[in-house]
């Protein structure tokens, strides 16, 4: 004796609200979560030896590594890990479900798109997190920088990470076809690493390249994880933060706009 | 279009014809240039949120779950579209017992066949429906004893009030299994009606099937021939049940002049209808 299958009969009233968001949230978080925990030991470990081989390669183009160079080394390296993370990993992740045609099912599936997004961006910058404590570590132990850490690192830290992370959600979404955005990630890991000050001071750069750096997200991301690891080697900290929110608000209307997409 | 609650509708047509972009479009990923969509009071292409909730949808993709044990992944979709967790596992075993997958139960999606992760997709879909469900090709890479299980589960839902609507280019098994469907061509609609109606023009009719030999082009046809169609070395033609005689003549006759490979005479199929509509052979005949 079969028991009828539950929901199919009447048509229901539309579900909205708090409590159907949260139910959505926990259920894509669950989603999410056991959809990366193949790859996530790998996925850690590539960002632990991204943030490691980074501090310790761009190193070795000093025989003998000046101290204020170190620190801007260090800080900047720890940077770059967050910044890779949400703004090259996460779209990179999203242009593969595009390309296998599971992004369909996921778009399809009776959760507020805004709870599915939360989830997927929460997750993101927690996983972000192990590659950056460790990219700190080897380089104070291998350049023996004197970092003075107060608590200003964890609004940088969360501000620089979920701007970057909506910038590559949006980056993801917006971008209908997937190989243009891998093409696009490419770009950035090039442009972020080589051509933005956050390795080196921004009078390295030439001037009209460091003027566009006051309007860009990367130079100010850098400046508040600086403000928030050292004492005194920035002063524009406030200005950054100011900039950065900014950037953080328009990378929010993007995918505001990017989730009620339809192709 | 319309289909009613309890109704297994098809839409068929081949590759390209616009079968998953409908289907896209009810379920909200896709947006049409015109036209209206409506569920009950619900009007979809303003309201996609309520497609979602109201629809589920098996793509024609595999679906994303190679980090997923096969129960995991019913599970979690049940839970998603809503169904308290009890009641969620209790489906899933009906559902897994229901399509003979249970040796798989524990077993990562990665290390699935394709069939076999099919069915769970096709469970994952169903085991907290919504009011439509849309099936993409579910019965693709799915092993012929399977398919049979899964085709009993599609009737279910249909007889337990869901409205399915199933895009398939296989013509044969379409007509076994749906109650009414479509036939769509190059985005247009060219036939609807039950499996039967679309057939009632070759009533009184037998489909003469002409294998040529690869090469040959296609020979001079005889009176009694009423229409005809080749696709490929298969050269299909409908003539009337009173000609079978003179019919079998003339193909004996082709045999001999080793025009063609061999012949079959039979009753005409949707098949049948469904290649005059579209000039296209169905996956089944291929």
């Amino acid at each position: 004796m079969t028991v009828p299958i539950p929901m199919i009969g009447v048509l229901p009233a539309k579900r909205t609200g708090p409590s159907h968001w949260w139910h959505g949230f926990i259920a894509m978080l669950r989603w999410e979560i056991t959809n990366m925990r193949l790859l996530l030991p790998l996925t850690v470990v590539v960002q632990v030896l991204f943030g490691a081989g980074f501090v310790l390669g761009i190193g070795l183009f000093f025989e003998d590594i000046p101290s204020r160079a170190a620190l801007f080394l260090s800080t900047g390296a720890t940077t770059i890990t967050l910044i890779m993370v949400g703004l090259v990993m996460g779209p990179q992740l999203v242009a593969q479900q595009k390309l296998e045609g599971t992004y369909d099912y996921m778009w399809s599936l009776p959760v507020p798109r805004s709870a599915a997004t939360t989830a997927w961006i929460t997750l993101n910058m927690i996983f972000a997190i192990p590659g950056m404590v460790v990219a700190l570590l080897v380089a104070s132990w291998r350049y023996g920088v004197d970092l003075e850490i107060s608590f200003a690192i964890v609004p940088a830290v969360l501000l620089t990470l979920l701007t970057a992370t909506l910038l590559g959600y949006a980056l993801a979404h917006a971008v209908t076809k997937p190989e243009v955005t891998l093409l696009l990630t490419q770009v950035l890991i090039f442009g972020i690493v080589g051509f933005s000050p956050i390795n080196y001071p921004q009078d390295n750069l030439p001037g009209w390249l460091a003027e566009l750096h006051e309007y860009l997200p990367f130079l100010p991301m850098a400046t508040v994880v600086r403000g928030g690891l050292t004492q005194g080697l920035v002063s524009n900290v406030v200005q950054s933060y100011v900039v950065l929110s900014a950037w953080g608000l328009i990378a929010l209307g993007l995918v505001a706009g990017s989730l009620g997409r339809r192709r | 279009m319309e289909v009613a609650p309890g109704e297994v509708y098809g839409l068929l047509g081949p590759n390209g014809a616009g079968k998953s972009t409908l289907v896209k479009q009810v379920i909200g990923l896709l947006k049409p240039d015109s036209g209206r969509i409506t569920l009950g009071s619900f009007d979809l292409v303003e309201d996609p949120d309520a497609a979602r909730q109201l629809c589920s949808y098996l793509p024609q993709a595999q679906m994303p779950i190679d980090s997923f044990k096969a129960r995991e992944a019913i599970d979690i979709a049940g839970m998603i579209r809503g169904g308290p967790a009890a009641e969620v596992k209790r489906r899933r075993e009906e559902m897994i017992e229901a399509l003979e997958i249970g040796e798989w139960r524990d077993v990562l999606g990665a290390r699935l066949s394709g069939g076999v992760k099919r069915l769970v997709g096709f469970a994952m879909v169903t085991v907290w429906p919504g009011r439509v469900i849309i099936l993409d090709e579910p019965t693709n890479d799915v092993d012929p004893l399977r398919r049979r299980r899964l085709w009993e589960q599609i009737r279910r839902m249909g007889s337990e009030g869901a409205a399915v609507l199933l895009v398939t280019h296989n013509v044969m098994e379409a007509e076994k299994s749906v109650d009414r469907l479509a036939i769509i061509n190059e985005g247009k609609l060219i036939a609807e009606g039950t499996p039967s109606s679309l057939k009632a023009d070759d009533r009184g009719r037998l489909r003469l099937q002409l294998m040529l030999h690869p090469g040959n082009s296609t020979p001079e046809l005889a009176p009694l021939v009423r229409d005809h169609v080749r696709v490929g070395n298969n050269l299909v033609t409908v003539i009337d049940e009173d000609a079978a005689g003179a019919g079998i003549v003339w193909a004996q006759d082709l045999l001999a002049r080793g025009v063609i490979e061999e012949y079959a005479l039979g009753a005409t199929t949707l098949e049948d209808v469904y290649v005059r509509l579209t000039g296209h052979k169905s996956e089944s005949e291929r």
